[in-house]
């Protein structure tokens, strides 16, 4: 196979685009798709002041290398999960890669919390990456509302998305749909969150970290065997393979389509509280981190 | 002799002869969407050539959490 712009030996199969690419044109293809889903979606400009959620993994870290290629200004955000071996991998691997490319990086530990999963897995009675998505939620969008950013960006990609559409169809779940998109704007203490990685597969930022040569977290969560998710994305990647394209227009006829529908039939919801205890929006009296800080101080 | 390195698991799997990276991926039941296969500082498409000797990396790209 040869690269489509150049010729020369591809590096890089992208059934879904009907071509390939050698390296140097891939890693031209991988910005430029990043910058179109930035624009295309209205995620953010230059000006605004942007922190990314990293967790050590590919999509992270790709994502900040890309970002800071393409000339925006990042602070890292990473949360020190106190779960053994995983967590000091993780933080290491973010700390390195920021130090190697001078970003600015932030680790909120959350043992200091009240919160390390470990023991929060002990004390809660439900499936731990449902509460430990809960509590980075919170604390991402707590540390860039109260450190004034303007843009929470994290690296969910395409295959998330779609996953994470995939099961909210087969639930009907409208306000989860209303919900889903690589944007949810700014409201009250909710800061602004952005998905730019949303045009791009887990392939595609698997090859970009190895053409950039980054050094990221291989290995799974002790915690995650089984997650929904996962059987969600094989699922999808047989559909992908013989109809290629497929994620992609699942993803983008639902923001076209589907997602005004939902939206207009969610307008009625009550709004949101503000949390007893830490005051960031809540749909009870007091919001689910807090709940599980307190079961954990019983 | 075509020494092929799981790295998730570390396993090793040894063929004498490998004609094409679309023939690996079917012997070990992958997607070609599901990892990257890596050859010294080089990633293949599925139609290059493998042949009888070399070490080739198989490296899975879906997050697990």
């Amino acid at each position: 196979m040869k690269c489509r712009r150049c010729g020369e030996l591809a590096q890089v199969a992208l059934p879904s685009h009907h071509t390939g690419f050698c390296a140097p044109c891939y890693e031209t293809y991988f910005l430029r798709q990043v910058e179109r889903g930035i624009h295309e979606h209205k995620q953010f400009s230059k000006d605004d002041k942007l922190v990314l959620a990293v967790s050590g993994g590919k999509d992270s870290l790709g994502l900040l290398l890309a970002l800071t290629e393409l000339g925006y200004t990042v602070t890292a955000l990473h949360i020190d999960l106190a779960i053994p071996v995983s967590s000091e991998n993780a933080r290491s691997t973010v700390e390195a890669f920021c130090a190697k490319h001078g970003i600015d990086c932030h680790v909120l530990e959350m043992a200091g919390k009240g919160l390390p999963i470990p023991e929060v897995k002990k004390k809660v009675n439900r499936p731990i990456c449902s509460v430990c998505g809960k509590v980075k939620r919170h604390w991402f969008n707590r540390f860039a509302y109260e450190e004034g950013f303007d843009v929470l960006a994290t690296g969910h990609n395409l295959d998330d998305e779609a996953a994470r559409l995939f099961a909210n169809t087969l639930r009907w779940d409208q306000a989860y749909l209303s919900g889903q998109g690589p944007v949810n704007p700014a409201e009250g203490r909710f800061v602004k969150k952005v998905k730019p990685l949303c045009r791009l597969t887990e392939y595609e930022t698997a090859v970009w970290c190895f053409l950039k040569g980054i050094d990221h977290v291989l290995a799974a969560c002790p915690y995650s065997g089984g997650a929904s998710f996962t059987g969600h994305k094989k699922l999808l990647a047989d559909l992908e393979e013989r109809s290629p394209g497929m994620k992609m227009q699942f993803y983008e006829h639902f923001l076209k389509s589907g997602k005004p529908a939902f939206e207009a039939a969610v307008k009625s919801q009550p709004p949101l509280n503000e949390c007893s205890d830490c005051g960031f929006p809540s749909s009870q009296e007091m919001c689910g981190v807090c709940r599980i800080k307190r079961l954990l101080e019983a | 002799m075509v020494n092929i390195v799981m790295e998730s698991t570390g396993e090793l799997i040894q063929y004498r002869k490998v004609n094409t990276v679309i023939q690996l991926l079917n012997r070990l039941k992958l997607k070609s969407s599901e990892v990257l296969v890596i050859r010294g500082r080089e990633l293949l498409t599925p139609d290059r050539e493998i042949g009888t000797e070399g070490e080739i990396r198989i490296r899975h790209v879906v997050s697990r959490g």
